[in-house]
């Protein structure tokens, strides 16, 4: 009698915990955060070589019926790469599922094979034609020629908040010939409050080309991410100057309108609340937000680089050592080339800009500043967008991990940063994580890793929810309990009903899956009353590790009860309560499972998170089902 | 209102920022005041206002809000 039951209440549990588990996959949608990203660009990207696909050389003059002999032996299918040339010199090609490298050796052991190797794809890497492309050291110290063979930013939009950008014909000014070509978005002028945001200065036009000069169009110099828009964002005057309230204000404009990436080549000032919660904004829109570390050549990062949304970036020369002037120190990011031009006038960066002296007079020019460093930034920061990359920490993580340290050191210092970026490095990178990317949004997106939002775990009660009664961990408490009481032998078992009437029992249940649940009734939300309604554990986390804080996976396991439990063992008047508590635990723990997993701290993979809750819950229920068996001896 | 003196440096940075090094060893990003007062190297005695608050595409410093100068 008692087998058959222990198997129905296992399969019904089982089966509801499956069917929790089914509906997290169907749930489980893709979210973009940006999705007005046009990916299409991850087409062009060029695989190097197909490991799959081996080509085999065999003897000239060996026939087709010869070889196809020999290959029975190797298990794959080899045919002339080239009907009309391969009858003479007996080149195969074949794909091969399995393990390529002990496969090509066999094959070479054979007499009439003169070579066996994996095929290669050869594709030259992209070189622009524009005339004095030659003289941007810069842009080949960061690997750009083979990084454009995979993607050039399209899609993505950088807002440029500096002195403006000459991007159109307008009153006195004129667009510069070398951003004729560059995709321009509408941008706004907060210096003189209207919708032309042309440059007075020089230095936006220049920080501008750096991210998108119009490329091979055999017109001056190449741009970073040449196919990116840029939204010119005027913020400094015609003296280079600005303030914090305009540029607080542009940084939220840019992100409301469809920036991607904002390109801040400015800074100085004290810290400003009103700046950095505007950059905190425009991060957690899925902003990108790059600024310049300043050129103090001391050991302070200004702020807006220094705010902690923000990725600072220092400046190097073209040996790759931190300029003389650039700043530099803990807030530091990652460093890129800024010119040097204490070794010349060509260590400087060269972009197409305004003559200073006159608007409308373009100009080729050499400057160096951390200014120049940051656009190199934020233009592959577009490429990785460009590339796929789906939210700030992904194209930080990417950056980051694929920059080159200096000579002698590993990782972060605080003269580089993490090191001087690599663009194609960055997209390798990202594509690396892609895979893992890939998996963690299989999962559903409350135990997803790298959301850039605070995470909210169960234990924030709000206003809003403060009013909302949650039966549901009760009610799984309370199927968890049927399943003890299915389990019991008719003398271990206390009584189907009579647990409920022991309040020793009752009690830790209710306050484990619902907390004081009526206060909500009888007494408005204030800090007090929150934390009353809510489950034992989630007021454990609460308590031992802060408000908002990830839920601790210690927290929501079977330790407490086991430790009661271990009490419990000499105390006997003890075992209702304690196996009502575990009753309780196990309700929401598996509630927590199959509702919103919530995403937990500590564990190194996410996908661990509802495993743990289920197997947590299962030992709950065994200690409960010790606790409340009743002695027969 | 503050009065300083010191020397007119120019630095090749950016598109060309000019600083105020004053007597006590500290840097400014000189602004305002008009073009006459870009002479790099010369000796000159600022009555104006500190500025350590706004941004700026120099970066070098607090900037100093020229409103009178003489050279000495």
């Amino acid at each position: 009698m008692r087998t058959p039951r222990l198997a129905i209440a296992v399969g019904a549990v089982t089966l509801m915990m499956l069917a929790g588990c089914d509906r997290k996959a169907e749930e489980a949608t893709v979210s973009l955060d940006r999705p007005a990203i046009d990916v299409s660009a991850q087409a062009d990207d060029v695989a190097y070589h197909l490991p799959e696909v081996v080509v085999v050389d065999f003897e000239d003059g060996t026939t087709k019926e010869q070889f196809d002999a020999l290959e029975k032996d190797w298990g794959i299918d080899l045919e002339l790469a080239d009907e009309e040339e391969g009858v003479d010199s007996a080149i195969t090609v074949g794909t091969f599922q399995g393990d390529v490298a002990t496969l090509l050796g066999t094959i070479r052991q054979n007499a009439k094979v003169e070579n066996a190797e994996p095929l290669m794809r050869f594709s030259a890497s992209f070189v622009p034609n524009d005339p004095a492309y030659e003289k941007q050291w810069n842009l080949k110290m960061i690997n750009m020629p083979k990084a454009w063979d995979r993607v050039k930013g399209k899609g993505v939009v950088v807002a440029v908040l500096d002195t403006g950008v000459a991007y159109e014909d307008h009153d006195d000014f004129r667009q510069v010939p070398d951003l004729r070509g560059t995709k321009f978005v509408e941008g706004y002028d907060f210096v003189n409050k209207d919708r032309h945001a042309n440059d007075d200065h020089g230095h936006g036009t220049h920080v501008a080309g750096t991210i998108a000069q119009a490329t091979n169009n055999g017109e001056g110099v190449a741009g970073v991410a040449f196919e990116a828009a840029i939204m010119p964002v005027k913020v400094l005057d015609h003296f280079g100057g600005g303030t914090s309230a305009d540029i607080a204000d542009a940084i939220r404009w840019a992100a409301d309108h469809g920036a991607n990436v904002i390109n801040m080549s400015l800074g100085g000032g004290g810290r400003s609340a009103v700046m950095e919660k505007a950059v905190e904004y425009a991060r957690k829109k899925g902003v990108v937000v790059v600024c310049a570390a300043g050129n103090g050549g001391r050991g302070i990062v200004e702020y807006p680089a220094a705010y902690p949304g923000s990725v600072a970036v220092a400046a190097v020369g073209p040996a790759g050592s931190r300029a003389p002037y650039s700043s530099w120190g803990k807030e530091l990011d990652i460093a890129a080339p800024g010119g040097d031009k204490s070794q010349g006038e060509e260590a400087g960066i060269i972009q197409n800009t305004i003559d200073p002296q006159d608007v409308s007079h373009a100009v080729y020019a050499s400057y160096q500043g951390t200014s120049m460093a940051t656009p190199h930034v934020a233009g592959l920061a577009a490429l990785l967008f460009s590339a796929g990359a789906k939210n700030p920490d992904q194209v930080e993580k990417a950056l980051f991990a694929s920059a080159h340290p200096p000579k002698g050191a590993t990782g972060w210092t605080d003269q580089y940063g993490h090191g001087v970026i690599d663009a194609e490095a960055a997209l390798q990178a990202l594509k690396k994580m892609g895979a893992a990317s890939e998996l963690n949004e299989l999962l559903p997106t409350e135990v997803q890793v790298a959301k850039q939002e605070p995470e909210v775990t169960t234990s924030d009660v709000t206003a809003f929810s403060y009013g909302a009664m949650d039966w549901k961990p009760f009610a799984f408490g309370a199927a968890m309990l049927a399943f003890v009481l299915l389990t019991l032998g008719k003398k271990e078992r206390p009584g189907y009903l009579n647990v409920f009437a022991s309040p020793g029992f009752l009690i830790p249940l209710v306050l484990t899956t619902m907390g004081v649940f009526f206060v909500r009734w009888v007494a408005p939300a204030n800090e007090l009353t929150t934390s009353f309604v809510i489950p034992i554990p989630d007021w454990l986390n609460k308590i031992i590790f802060g408000r908002g804080s990830l839920a601790n996976p210690l927290v929501y396991s079977a330790l407490a009860p086991i430790v009661l439990s271990l009490l419990a063992i000499k105390l006997k008047g003890m075992r209702h309560a304690v196996g009502g508590l575990a009753i309780g635990f196990a309700g929401i723990l598996a509630y927590t499972a199959w509702a919103k997993a919530p995403a937990l701290a500590w564990l190194p993979f996410t996908f661990l998170a509802i495993p743990w809750l289920v197997v947590n819950a299962i030992i709950c229920l065994f200690l409960a089902r010790a606790m409340l068996k009743r002695e027969t001896a | 209102m503050t009065t300083m003196k010191g020397t007119i440096r120019f630095r090749d940075l950016e598109t060309g920022i000019w600083l105020l090094e004053a007597e006590d060893g500290k840097l400014y990003v000189l602004a305002g005041g008009d073009r006459k007062l870009k002479k790099n190297g010369a000796r000159i005695s600022v009555e104006g206002d500190v500025d350590a608050e706004s941004p700026n595409l120099a970066m070098a410093g607090p900037r100093f809000v020229v409103k009178s100068y003489t050279f000495l």
